[in-house]
């Protein structure tokens, strides 16, 4: 009996240690995720340039410290000699801001869906995972490109598009794990106790959900900085010259031999945001855990 | 099962209608395709011949009704700008991408299952961590950035590869690895969670408790709940990796792929090709993931009981 | 006697390399299809030259026109508004047909009284004034005009009247002995003409493959076998020359080419376009009606400073709507268009403008720094005053009413002015059919003069004219003709000729041959 105890005892301090932060990694995301906040925040006072302002005397310059760099400009200058650091972080500021709402509405949308598919048996949960095999059978890229073709490329609707581009998976989840809950004796035995559906959604389907659906989104955030870069190298995404992360790597692929800078800022952005937000998606993974071990 | 079977059928049919006819309404909204492919230089004149050459005049109403009964008896059209049937041009297509795919899969399956494994196992240590790195990889870098990298480094400077078309064994390696990238990451860290939720799970405990050593604990009990999860997630990602990938490596690779023609044709508006293109990558992919959701049903006992 | 042995043995086993000579072209863009009649694209202009003729060539090798024999050894006008050639004998097409007159008056009247829309479309723009072929024998033609043509030769060389065979048409699809649509639909994608290369293999888009047609009229053609592969992205078409893969690639930017000349085994070779990247002005949309504020956005464009800034210096930026390639009509004397950004501003008070945006729509990719000359130019007019934004879109925005201003592309479809300036700017032509630009009978007047008076100096004249009446009330502006280059192995001797029409990848005889080291 000592020996079962003791495993088990072994077992939750490993997990109490991770949910501490004990992990070296998950604390330098935190710090990096602070500081991109940041910079995002203060791109206005930081940024050195107008990220619209051209020199066409000045283009394709490298960055600082390399022979015919432009002084002032650290990471070099652009194909029409925009600075390149100016534009990365107002092109961070935008695609964070298209990256967090797009995940939001997706989130609100396919949990809403999913929920109500779960609960309500019958021709509308039918419909409703319908429209999810719809949206998995058509590539979804495919469907931006319509949108964005008859409705214009403009950020409204790039958000929407980007938005819509992760629900289904949401609503997979929250679905599966309705029907699971529902079958299970303790949700029959609150609701004989007279509990409502609202109290055992937030009781019982919450806690349940919160684990998959915070990984689904911050899976998502990647996804649509993905999906944003993928939309401009096909030249559907911001449009010039409003910078964005996506559209900076998209536009700038054909200077990647020649002036890999103008990509690589952007690019390094990219890598850390999306390493930085599936770190701290895994890590809120693990604590919603314990959580849910220590009930 | 029976009654699953048909239901599933009805539904696939249902759902290929429904993308068949909002692809045809959502394309024919955007305008004229005289305008994107043929627009420029054109007098009044030479418009308006051009437009009834393509049918293209007649109303929306029209225009479906003739094409459905074209579907109907196996008459897809030819397409606006190359003017041989869309049949032709889409099957062209089809095997290309179709050996992509599953290169990628293999390549994914083989990488990250063991990846996945490996990351739960070894959670507290930094080869957790370090696995976890490299599989996040695949997906932090935008999967045309890395096609291009690898070009440079290895057709490029090291001249070891091709960087054109789809001829020989070695043509597939970039593109397959561009490919993968995401489907690793994301496979990688699925198992990965998937193994975690049954690891922590009362039979796994009672397993142990047993004094069942852990390899074997994983491998009967871990494995196979997870690969639940695994396989649903598969049914999932394939369906993004089939365009949203696709599209990207085909075109950086020049390889001969559905993906790209897809995406030129709804770019250009070239109706015919990309409505039946849609209807072949649907019927595709609608067939993967009824078959998954079959494989699903028959292996989680929860889920059959659950429906009944 | 070893050495011997030795040498001959190299020499046997060198010797096939030299008699097989091929090459494969890593190409941007492949045509869809291949019909010399209903092309006018860029993109299809590449490709026609190597496996069609014409009834009359030039010297390809020379600016100004040297007309020559190709498929009419012969032609004089018995009337001027006939044409009597005399054609070649003893010439086959790449099915082994043979060619008579029956093929040419075929070919000439697909086209000269169309009824399959492609053609129709292309036949009125600039072969409006042929009524019909007639054949007279199996050797003689007679091609009849509506009114004198003071340009012959020009017209009969243009690609859109190649030689096609008649019966190989007819009976691709449906009844062997009648045209129909879907014959020519047909041909298209199996295309057979007379020229040195036939068309062994067409993927529309992916790959065209040339192999040497023996039984050529002409001389023999240097390569046995080409082949043109589509590479669509930049840094793969790049690698592609680097990787050996292609031998010749084609689309090289600007600012791609210092990558390719700084490789030991490569090289660049480059000429300017016989094309203008132009920028047109919507003159019916209500916030320009005014001609100063159209004035002034073309006053306020710095071409110079695009030209040394997207093309290093070597893009030609024209002072008029002129190419050296018109010959006795060329007219650079003439300022129609210049820089000045203070008359930009003065001209914008006077005509009253109110801020609004003016928007400057531009394809994504398909014009060589289009996009980024698009963006530049929005910002020479923030500077004196014009509220510019930049509109990208895949579709042709030319007729739209909302459209204000956007690039395009002038060509020069054969060496006159009237084959680049007048095919668009006609009384009826394109740009008055879709709705944003408008002539009076005045302009139709002088038109008249300048395209059918036989008299050079009455053209020149009367095209003068033309200049000075778009100069007041603006439609266009030629912003330059591009600097357009192509990538290849040092090994191969490749380069653009001045007498083609923009674009041409020329294979014949003289015109490539690859140094064999």
């Amino acid at each position: 009996m000592t020996g079962l105890a003791d495993i088990v005892a072994r077992h939750r301090r490993r997990r109490a240690g991770a949910a501490a932060g004990g992990d070296i990694i998950q604390r330098i995301a935190l710090l990096l995720a602070v500081l991109l906040a940041a910079a995002a925040i203060l791109t206005p006072l930081i940024a050195p340039f107008d990220p619209l302002d051209q020199s066409l005397i000045s283009r394709l310059r490298p960055p600082a410290g390399f022979d015919r760099a432009s002084p002032g400009h650290l990471f070099g200058t652009d194909e029409l000699g925009r600075d390149v650091l100016s534009r990365a972080l107002y092109g961070m500021r935008l695609t964070l801001t298209l990256a967090f709402v797009g995940a939001l509405i997706g989130l609100c949308l396919g949990g809403t869906l999913g929920v109500i598919a779960g609960l309500r048996r019958g021709w509308l949960e039918d419909a409703i995972m319908a429209l999810v095999d719809m949206q998995i059978a058509i590539p979804f890229t495919l469907v931006a490109l319509l949108v964005l073709a008859v409705l214009g490329s403009n950020v409204t609707v790039l958000v929407l598009v980007l938005g819509v581009a992760g629900w289904e998976q949401y609503a997979r989840i929250v679905r599966a794990e309705v029907r699971r809950l529902t079958g299970q004796p303790f949700i029959e035995a609150a609701r004989a106790a007279g509990a409502g559906t609202v109290y055992i959604a937030r009781r019982h389907l919450l806690p349940n959900v919160v684990s998959p659906l915070v990984v689904q989104f911050t899976l998502a955030l990647s996804n649509i900085v993905i999906l944003e870069s993928t939309l401009s190298f096909l030249g559907l995404g911001v449009q010039p010259p409003q910078p964005s992360l996506g559209s900076m790597v998209g536009l700038g692929r054909d200077y990647m031999p020649t002036a890999p800078w103008i990509v690589l800022a952007p690019a390094a952005l990219i890598v850390t945001l999306t390493f930085t937000v599936q770190i701290l998606g895994d890590w809120l993974r693990d604590r919603a855990d314990v959580r849910l071990q220590e009930r | 099962m029976t009654d699953y079977l048909l239901r599933v059928v009805i539904k696939m049919a249902v759902t290929l209608f429904a993308i068949v006819t909002v692809t045809f309404v959502a394309t024919r909204l955007s305008g004229n395709p005289i305008d994107t492919f043929l627009g420029e230089g054109l007098t009044d004149e030479g418009r308006d011949a051009l437009i009834a050459y393509f049918q293209l005049d007649r109303s929306i109403w029209h225009q479906y009704v003739a094409y459905l009964r074209g579907v109907v008896s196996g008459e897809f059209g030819l397409s606006f700008i190359e003017r041989r049937p869309v049949t032709q041009v889409v099957a062209a297509r089809l095997w290309p991408s179709a050996q992509l795919l599953l290169a990628s899969i293999g390549l994914t399956a083989a990488v990250s299952i063991p990846l996945g494994v490996l990351a739960a196992l070894y959670r507290k240590s930094w080869i957790g961590s370090a696995v976890m790195v490299v599989a996040f990889s695949g997906y932090a870098v935008p999967n045309f950035v890395l096609a291009v990298v690898m070009i440079l480094t290895f057709s490029y400077w090291l001249n070891w590869l091709p960087v054109v078309g789809n001829g020989t064994a070695l043509h597939f390696i970039m593109p397959t690895i561009a490919m993968s990238g995401v489907l690793i990451a994301a496979l990688t860290r699925f198992t990965r969670n998937a193994m975690l939720d049954v690891l922590g799970q009362d039979f796994i405990r009672t397993a142990r408790a047993k004094g069942l050593p852990e390899l074997a604990v994983v491998m009967r009990h871990g494995l196979g709940n997870a690969g639940v999860t695994v396989i649903s997630v598969i049914g999932l990602q394939i369906a993004s990796l089939a365009a949203a990938g696709s599209v990207v490596v085909e075109t950086i690779f020049s390889w001969p792929g559905i993906g790209q023609l897809l995406v030129t044709a709804a770019i250009m508006r070239d109706y015919p090709v990309l409505q039946f293109g849609v209807i072949a990558v649907a019927v595709a992919v609608v067939l993967i993931n009824a078959i998954t959701d079959v494989a699903y049903a028959l292996v989680d006992p929860r889920i059959r009981l659950a429906r009944s | 006697m070893f050495r011997l042995l030795l040498t001959t043995a190299l020499a046997a086993g060198l010797a096939p390399a030299a008699f097989a000579q091929e090459i494969t072209v890593g190409a941007a863009n492949v045509a869809p299809f291949l019909d010399p009649g209903r092309d006018h694209s860029n993109v299809g202009s590449q490709f026609y030259f190597n496996s069609f003729d014409t009834l009359i060539d030039r010297d390809h090798s020379k600016l100004e026109p040297e007309w020559t024999p190709a498929l009419a050894t012969s032609w004089t006008l018995i009337d001027p508004t006939v044409m009597e050639l005399k054609l070649r004998e003893g010439v086959s097409f790449h099915n082994g047909e043979a060619m008579t007159a029956d093929d040419v008056v075929f070919s000439l009247n697909r086209m000269f009284q169309a009824t399959f829309p492609p053609y129709v479309v292309r036949s009125k723009d600039r072969l409006n004034n042929f009524t019909s072929a007639e054949k007279i024998d199996n050797y003689t033609v007679r091609i009849h005009a509506g009114r004198e043509e003071p340009l012959w030769e020009t017209l009969v060389s243009l690609q859109q009247i190649m030689i096609i065979p008649e019966e190989y048409t007819k009976a691709l699809t449906g009844d062997p002995k009648v045209a129909e649509d879907s014959d020519f639909e047909a041909f298209s994608l199996a295309p057979v003409g007379t020229g040195p290369y036939s068309v062994a293999e067409f993927l529309p888009g992916e790959r065209i493959v040339w192999e040497r047609f023996d039984d050529f009229w002409g001389d023999k053609a240097p390569l046995q076998r080409a082949t043109v592969v589509q590479i669509a992205e930049t840094a793969s078409r790049v690698t592609a020359l680097k990787t050996g893969e292609a031998d010749i690639i084609t689309n090289v930017a600007p600012d791609q080419l210092s990558l390719i000349d700084s490789d030991p085994n490569l090289k660049t070779e480059g000429s300017v376009t016989a094309l203008f990247h132009v920028m047109i002005m919507n003159a019916n949309h209500p916030a320009l009606k005014d001609p100063r504020t159209r004035q002034a956005m073309s006053y306020a464009i710095d071409r110079d400073t695009l030209n040394e800034a997207l093309w290093l210096g070597k893009a030609v930026v024209p002072s008029t709507h002129t190419m050296k390639e018109f010959g006795d009509l060329y007219m650079p004397e003439l300022t129609t268009f210049e820089y000045n950004p203070e008359k930009a501003k003065d001209l914008l008070k006077e005509a009253g403008y109110d801020g609004g945006e003016i928007v400057y729509t531009s394809f994504p990719t398909y014009y060589t720094n289009g996009l980024l000359a698009a963006q530049a130019i929005a910002e020479m007019w923030s500077a004196v005053g014009i509220n510019a934004k930049v509109d990208v879109q895949e579709k042709w925005t030319g007729r739209d009413p909302q459209m204000m201003a956007r690039n395009w592309s002038n060509p020069m479809y054969f060496a006159d002015p009237f084959g680049s300036f007048g095919v668009m700017w006609a009384p009826g032509g394109p740009s008055e059919s879709e709705g944003r630009f408008n002539t009076d009978e005045e302009y139709a007047a002088k038109w008249e003069r300048f395209r059918f008076s036989t008299d050079v100096e009455v053209r020149k004249a009367a095209y003068a004219e033309l200049m000075d009446e778009i100069k007041q009330d603006p439609p266009v502006l030629p912003l330059y003709r591009p600097f357009e280059s192509w990538g290849m192995k040092k090994s191969v001797n490749w380069a653009p000729m001045p007498g083609h029409i923009p674009y041409v990848l020329d294979f014949r005889a003289g015109s490539i041959s690859l140094a064999d080291s």
